[in-house]
């Protein structure tokens, strides 16, 4: 079964930097392998760019590192505005300052800024981002809205605010009023690796999570959103849950890999100018910006191939899933993940896996929890 | 067709050709994005200044097949939609 791939990406996630001024202790970047000690010249960025126009990309997701780490960064946005695409940015928020979110207002081009708040005090936020962080982002996020840029914080849950959601809730939506917030959780990629013990949420902590995030979406009205950690996969597993105690048909697009769209329609660029499927699929070297043709990588390529033909892959075909009552329900989750544990991406991450998450001791939320 | 004789596309959009024929106009100074049918792809390769309705409507009768008689109607219906939308302009006949 081959989907018809579109001839160019929409959207390309660039890490413009390799740098961060923090070194937060759950970060997915450092010591990963899009952690790649380098990063291009604006020269290179600016000419990419225009090749990023001639192939009629929307968008571009600036990362990193962290972001605003560059010196030049009004320039490549300037390259990318010239370039005809709009922009968002991911970041810590720290470095933000008046005079960059004037400027980011002013281009008219900024689809909006997504600044890491991890907690609703310092105690909580700086547990893994570092003393003086959390005020630091608080300003950051004011000067965005001063200038009515659009914010979306991201929530990462671990171990130090799991207990926190609900004054950080309270904190995001009523306090200063934003119009929602997403949330994920401290997964095993980069410094969590090694950093497990002390952020990543144990199976106890995870179910507490859950249900507290549910239950604060439906007093939110829907206003958390999520398409990793606890908020997301407590939604998905309910749904499993049901769809097989309900003795459901197999759900369209379950029971086989199809839990990763993003190489059907988006692209990565490592810091030091790779093209990589996934940025959390960084060690998947496509080709190198510039030197490499970007249309010819993301029509031909093998692995990006394999990759989107994964999703026909059957979840029977694997030990790991055999005998499983959630298989027709089931995506097999997120291949980086997947790849981090078993060293490759044609595989189901245990990471997402309801069988394992409930023989370990989890919990589901309860259905009157949801939002549903 | 009033003020939009010979029409231009505004070279700010973008034209992304994505499957098969059909594609998506994209502003990037609004973020909107319009479907295009491969007519409409046809059509709006062809704003470029130097075409007028007349030309535009044979351009497509000769590239298509079971054109219908009502065909002037759409390209100027369409015309005037994009130019409503900012995604068009025009080169007036003096
Ligand atoms: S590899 Fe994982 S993080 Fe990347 S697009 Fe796929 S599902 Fe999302
Ligand atoms: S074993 Fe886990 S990954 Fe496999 S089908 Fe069951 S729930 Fe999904």
């Amino acid at each position: 079964m081959t989907m018809p791939v579109m001839r160019t990406p929409r959207s390309v996630d660039l890490a413009i930097t390799n740098r961060c001024n923090l070194r937060c202790t759950y970060c997915s970047h450092f010591t990963g392998a899009g952690d790649v000690g380098q990063e291009l010249s604006k020269k290179e960025w600016l000419r990419f760019f225009q090749e990023l126009n001639r192939y009629a990309i929307m968008k571009v997701t600036l990362q990193g590192g962290e972001p605003f780490c560059r010196n030049d960064l009004k320039d490549l946005i300037e390259g990318i505005v010239e370039n005809r695409m709009r922009f968002n940015i991911l970041s810590n928020g720290t470095l933000i300052t008046d005079e960059m979110a004037k400027f980011l207002a002013s281009t008219r081009r900024c689809d909006g800024v997504q600044i890491s708040v991890d907690g609703s005090v310092p105690i909580t936020h700086d547990s893994c981002r570092g003393e003086g962080s959390f005020f630091k982002a608080m300003q950051g996020i004011n000067c965005l809205q001063k200038y009515g840029l659009r914010v979306s914080v991201r929530v990462t849950i671990h171990k130090h605010n799991v207990l926190d959601l609900e004054n950080l809730a309270r904190l995001l939506l009523e306090e200063i009023q934003l119009p929602g917030f997403s949330t994920n959780s401290a997964c095993h990629l980069g410094l969590c690796k090694q950093n497990a013990d002390q952020v990543q949420l144990s199976v106890e902590e995870r179910s507490l999570a859950m249900q507290a995030l549910q239950q604060l979406n439906k007093k939110y009205n829907g206003l958390i959103s999520a398409t990793a950690g606890p908020l997301a996969e407590g939604t998905t597993w309910l749904a499993m849950e049901t769809a097989h105690r309900e003795g459901s048909e197999p759900l369209p697009e379950r029971g086989r890999l199809s839990g990763c769209n993003g190489p059907m329609s988006q692209l990565g660029v490592r810091a030091d100018g790779v093209m990589v499927p996934c940025v959390q699929l960084s060690h998947m070297d496509l080709g190198r910006i510039n030197h490499d043709d970007l249309g010819e990588v993301w029509r031909t390529h093998p692995e990006l191939t394999r990759l989107r033909e994964r999703r026909s892959i059957s979840l029977n075909s694997f030990v790991y899933c055999q005998g499983c009552n959630y298989i027709n329900y089931c995506t097999g989750n997120c291949p980086a993940l997947a790849y981090e544990v078993f060293g490759q991406v044609n595989h189901p991450s245990p990471d997402g896996c309801l069988k394992r998450f409930l023989e370990t001791g989890g919990r589901l939320p309860r259905l009157s929890d949801t939002n549903q | 067709m009033q003020d939009l004789e010979k029409p231009v596309a505004n070279p700010l959009v973008v034209l992304r050709e994505e499957f098969d024929d059909w594609a998506v106009l994209f502003d990037p100074d609004t973020g909107n994005a319009f479907g295009l049918n491969p007519i409409g792809v046809f059509v709006w390769k062809r704003l470029d200044g130097h075409h007028d309705l007349k030309d535009l409507v044979k351009d497509v009768r000769e590239h298509f097949e079971d054109v219908p008689n009502e065909a002037e109607n759409h390209v100027q219906n369409f015309i005037q939609t994009m130019a409503q939308r900012g995604l068009v302009g025009c080169e007036t006949l003096k």
